[in-house]
């Protein structure tokens, strides 16, 4: 069985996209599969990769939620996809695992759902979604096993899903967050922002600069 | 102000807007639009403004302007056009980096104060009901997201039913 694995974040390097297939992977290579890795950091699709995705038995996105949707360049190379994989008419399944920087998996969701619109419109079978919230945190901690602390529900939701591709088969989306306080995920990421601003010659209250 | 942001050919949009449009600004379609690249430096290095300079850094203060955001756009898959969308994505300065709970949820504390009302008018050959279903939860979201009022959200089959309704 061949397995695509797709990072739809436009981050070169240190994405949680990145993370979240990495974790994945490890559960994935236990079953055997043939693994291609790509990253769609841009818009436009090569013709290599359009041949390689159009010759997959499952195509397993990872990309972060901008403004509530799929980010601008990932969505139009879904579009470019669309139109080269309809003429294959493959039995090609379709995974997505979206993750925001807001506390709720759930915000995922429409996201998830224009996943799978673009699915059925590309002639190719939708198998499982998975929201994940918190995801600003999944590259701090990446050293923590999956399953464990933080990472304990969205290891469950990764085991879920790695038997789902594994089988070929569909279920129900499922959303996950850090097994980790909201308050504290809040105060950790503001003191994030201001640890940045630092770094880069800004004081605190220029975050909050008008134009 | 009020702003249209849409992804139509410079003729259809002439036909939809004759007359001259006061106190807007347009945001039409762009090749030489770049991508946002999730560097979040419209946060930590420039706070309010895109690093990428190339026509549309400013998208954050222009909203802030408005009373009024008017999008035209082509349905995919229940969302934006990847033009509009990409607008959407280069303008997160309009909001601050540190979160607030609404609705029980956690979105973004704003920047500054004024409030929109959203209209959207997707249009689309292949509209599907569930598609329809999805871009209603989406604008609501985007509202809430960005602390607007979404107004109108309606569904056309092409762009010349669209005449009359935009104004
Ligand atoms: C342009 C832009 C828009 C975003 N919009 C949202 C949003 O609507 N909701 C949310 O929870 N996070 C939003 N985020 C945060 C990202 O989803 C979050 O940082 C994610 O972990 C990035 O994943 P990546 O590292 O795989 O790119 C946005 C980030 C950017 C850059």
């Amino acid at each position: 069985m061949k397995i695509a694995l797709i990072n739809g974040s436009p981050k070169t390097s240190g994405s949680a996209s990145g993370c979240i297939l990495q974790n994945l992977r490890s559960l994935l290579d236990e079953e055997g599969s043939v693994i291609g890795e790509y990253h769609l950091k841009r818009p436009g699709v090569s013709a290599e990769e359009v041949a390689a995705l159009g010759q997959s038995d499952a195509l397993v996105f990872a990309f972060p939620l901008y403004v509530d949707g799929i980010p601008s360049h990932l969505l139009h190379s879904l579009v470019q996809l669309e139109q080269s994989l309809v003429k294959e008419k493959q039995e090609t399944m379709v995974y997505a695992l979206a993750n925001c920087g807001f506390y709720e998996g759930h915000q995922n969701r429409w996201a998830l759902a224009m996943m799978e619109s673009w699915c059925s419109k590309a002639g190719l079978m939708w198998g499982q979604g998975i929201g994940i919230g918190a995801g600003g945190m999944l590259p701090a901690i990446q050293s923590v096993p999956l399953g464990y602390g933080p990472k304990k529900n969205f290891g469950k939701a990764l085991q879920q899903l790695a038997a789902n591709i594994a089988n070929c088969s569909a279920d129900e989306n499922l959303f996950v967050t850090a097994n980790f306080p909201k308050l504290v995920y809040k105060l950790a990421a503001e003191a994030g922002w201001v640890r940045s601003a630092k770094a880069n010659g800004l004081r605190w209250r220029d975050l909050s600069l008008r134009r | 102000m009020r702003m249209i942001i849409h992804d139509l050919e410079q003729s259809d949009f002439q036909r939809l807007f004759s007359r001259p449009l006061n106190h807007t600004m347009v945001i039409s379609p762009d090749a030489t639009i770049r991508h946002c690249l999730g560097c979040f430096g419209c946060w930590i290095k420039t706070p309010g403004a895109c690093v990428i300079r190339d026509g549309f850094g400013n998208m954050g203060e222009h909203l802030s302007k408005c009373s009024e955001v008017l999008v035209i756009s082509q349905c995919c898959y229940g969302g934006f056009s990847p033009f509009v969308k990409n607008i959407f994505d280069r303008s997160i300065s309009y909001v601050h980096p540190n979160f607030r709970n609404r609705n029980g949820e956690m979105h973004h504390k704003r920047r500054y104060k004024n409030t929109a009302n959203l209209r959207v008018f997707f249009y689309g050959e292949t509209i599907t009901e569930g598609e329809e279903t999805i871009a209603r939860g989406l604008v609501a979201a985007n509202a809430l997201n960005l602390g607007w009022h979404a107004a109108e959200v309606s569904f056309s089959y092409d762009i010349a039913e669209l005449e009359g309704r935009v104004g």
